[in-house]
């Protein structure tokens, strides 16, 4: 462990609850108005951690136990309901596929719109452009509109973007398999790559073995909303494999 | 309400751009691209001009400019608020996301109806020469009449965004309650002369809409100066619902995400 760093993600007794808000049509909702019935589902409940910086974290856990839901707290998407989330004033992007693009628009003006709503300014964007463009390798599809692209090439570019802009913090959902073999291997390189440089750290959300052991420092595995176990993967993922046999 | 200068700051940029790109991504695909910005309320206005002025024989000067005035604010007011309704769900993949302030999507659609708008402004002008109206010192009303139209605006916006999103039908409603609020505004009769004198009173301060309407062409096409105290109580009444909206929005951002 790497106790003289300081902690990049604290993560405190925070719960996060679905009430089943349902949406509903006007006259459904004058019969409602009287018996107000919300069932409550708990996503996430009282769950702890710390990520130190440069650490690379990875979250197991079967479908539904709330990984995902975590991740998109901590990336900032909604707040927790109570317990409390600090980033230690981090940048921080959740790694997700083709955020804000319009399909009648070019490959470019897609990278700036997306890069944008990550957050980035135009100018960074446009200083980046070229890398981002070499790394998704489509060509003179770039300036073509994006709705002319087969689907390999959207989510190549896609990945390229969220790649080459890089935040302090990436959260990574499920997200390796991308494109054809060739960039597959690519783009798990880059990963790597990006996961490896000692300033950065990693949340990734995963069920493939081979990629947890692979790429984490630590482990963590969630079921039904609570941690079972956090510690290095050698120690969670044999236990975790037996668990869902 | 530090916290919405803090986000609007931060995030106009981006509000402007997609507005830019989404105007870019409508006229991708027609022949005549942005001209139909300018060419549907022209028609428009030809229709009514023909209807309202021939067969209803309505009497107002600069018949023509009178309607297109009416069609273009009418349009931004009428478009930004039916869009409004299903914005988050049509949004549904930028905002689960990526954590952006909500109204900056209301933001970045009064951009974008407020740009075709600014085209049809240009025809507007176009008529303003054709028919030698008279220019006065009044035309600088037009500057806090367009500022009540999008505080009222963004501030209806707001709250049809919230229910929007929990209430699946409020766009029917919407749709019958703007057809009822067009036809009260007077977009090609006079509020003023063609109505009993009692329901005037009402409809010119009761619906900001028909004061915005008639505000713009008392200052642009008959030179005379609007009701400029109704103005600013529209305006002031504007800010708070437009502020208890924000509120509302900041509140329940976590159940958005969580419902759509």
């Amino acid at each position: 462990m790497e106790e003289n760093k300081n902690s990049a993600i604290s993560v405190r007794n925070v719960c996060i609850d679905y009430k089943s808000l349902k949406t509903g049509s006007i006259k459904q909702n004058f019969f409602k108005l009287k018996k107000v019935e919300q069932e409550v589902f708990h996503a996430v409940r009282n769950v702890s951690f710390e990520v130190p910086e440069g650490q690379i974290l990875g979250i197991t856990g079967k479908n539904g136990s709330g990984k995902s839901t975590m991740l998109r707290a901590i990336a900032g998407i909604f707040s927790a309901d109570s317990g409390e989330i600090d980033l230690h004033g981090h940048t921080i992007s959740l790694l997700s596929i083709g955020v804000g693009f319009k399909n009648e628009l070019s490959g470019r003006e897609n990278i700036i719109l997306s890069g944008m709503l990550l957050g980035f300014s135009r100018e960074f964007i446009i200083e980046k452009m070229p890398e981002i463009i070499e790394f998704a390798g489509i060509g003179n599809f770039i300036d073509m509109p994006v709705k002319t692209y087969s689907s390999g090439m959207y989510s190549k570019l896609a990945f390229s973007i969220t790649a080459i802009l890089e935040t302090e913090i990436m959260l990574i959902d499920e997200v390796l398999s991308v494109g054809d073999q060739k960039f597959k291997k690519k783009s798990y390189n880059k990963m790597k790559e990006l996961i490896s440089k000692r300033d950065r750290t990693v949340v990734i959300v995963s069920h493939s073995m081979s990629t947890l052991e692979d790429l984490c420092d630590q482990i963590i595995w969630m079921h039904d909303g609570e941690i079972v176990m956090y510690d290095k993967p050698e120690i969670v993922l044999p236990v975790y494999t037996d668990f869902m046999r | 309400m530090k916290r919405f200068w803090r986000d609007l700051t931060s995030h106009y940029r981006y509000a402007i751009y997609s507005a830019k790109s989404e105007l870019k991504s409508e006229v991708a695909n027609s022949y005549l691209n942005w001209i139909w910005w300018v060419l549907e309320p022209f028609c428009f206005m030809l229709i009514y001009a023909f209807i309202f002025g021939v067969v209803f024989e309505a009497r107002e000067q600069y018949f023509p400019a009178f309607i297109f005035i009416g069609i273009t604010a009418w349009d931004f007011f009428n478009r930004c608020l039916t869009q409004s309704v299903k914005l988050l769900k049509n949004n549904k993949s930028i905002v689960t996301k990526v954590y952006i302030p909500k109204f900056i999507l209301l933001i970045s659609k009064m951009f974008f109806n407020g740009y075709k708008m600014l085209f049809s402004f240009g025809i507007i002008v176009i008529m303003i020469i054709y028919f030698r109206i008279p220019i006065t010192l009044n035309i600088l009303y037009v500057i806090p009449s367009f500022i009540v139209l999008f505080v009222v605006t963004f501030a209806c916006m707001t709250h049809l965004m919230h229910y929007g999103v929990f209430i699946q039908d409020l766009a029917n409603v919407t749709n019958i309650v703007l057809r009822m609020v067009f036809y009260m505004t007077g977009i090609f009769y006079n509020i003023e002369k063609r109505l009993p004198a009692q329901y005037t009173g009402i409809l010119m301060k009761g619906n900001p809409m028909a004061l915005v309407l008639s505000s713009l062409r008392k200052c642009i096409l008959y030179g005379q100066a609007p009701d400029v105290k109704w103005l600013i109580i529209w305006f002031i009444i504007g800010i708070i619902v437009a502020a208890l909206g924000v509120r509302k929005i900041y509140k329940n951002e976590n159940s958005y995400v969580k419902v759509i």
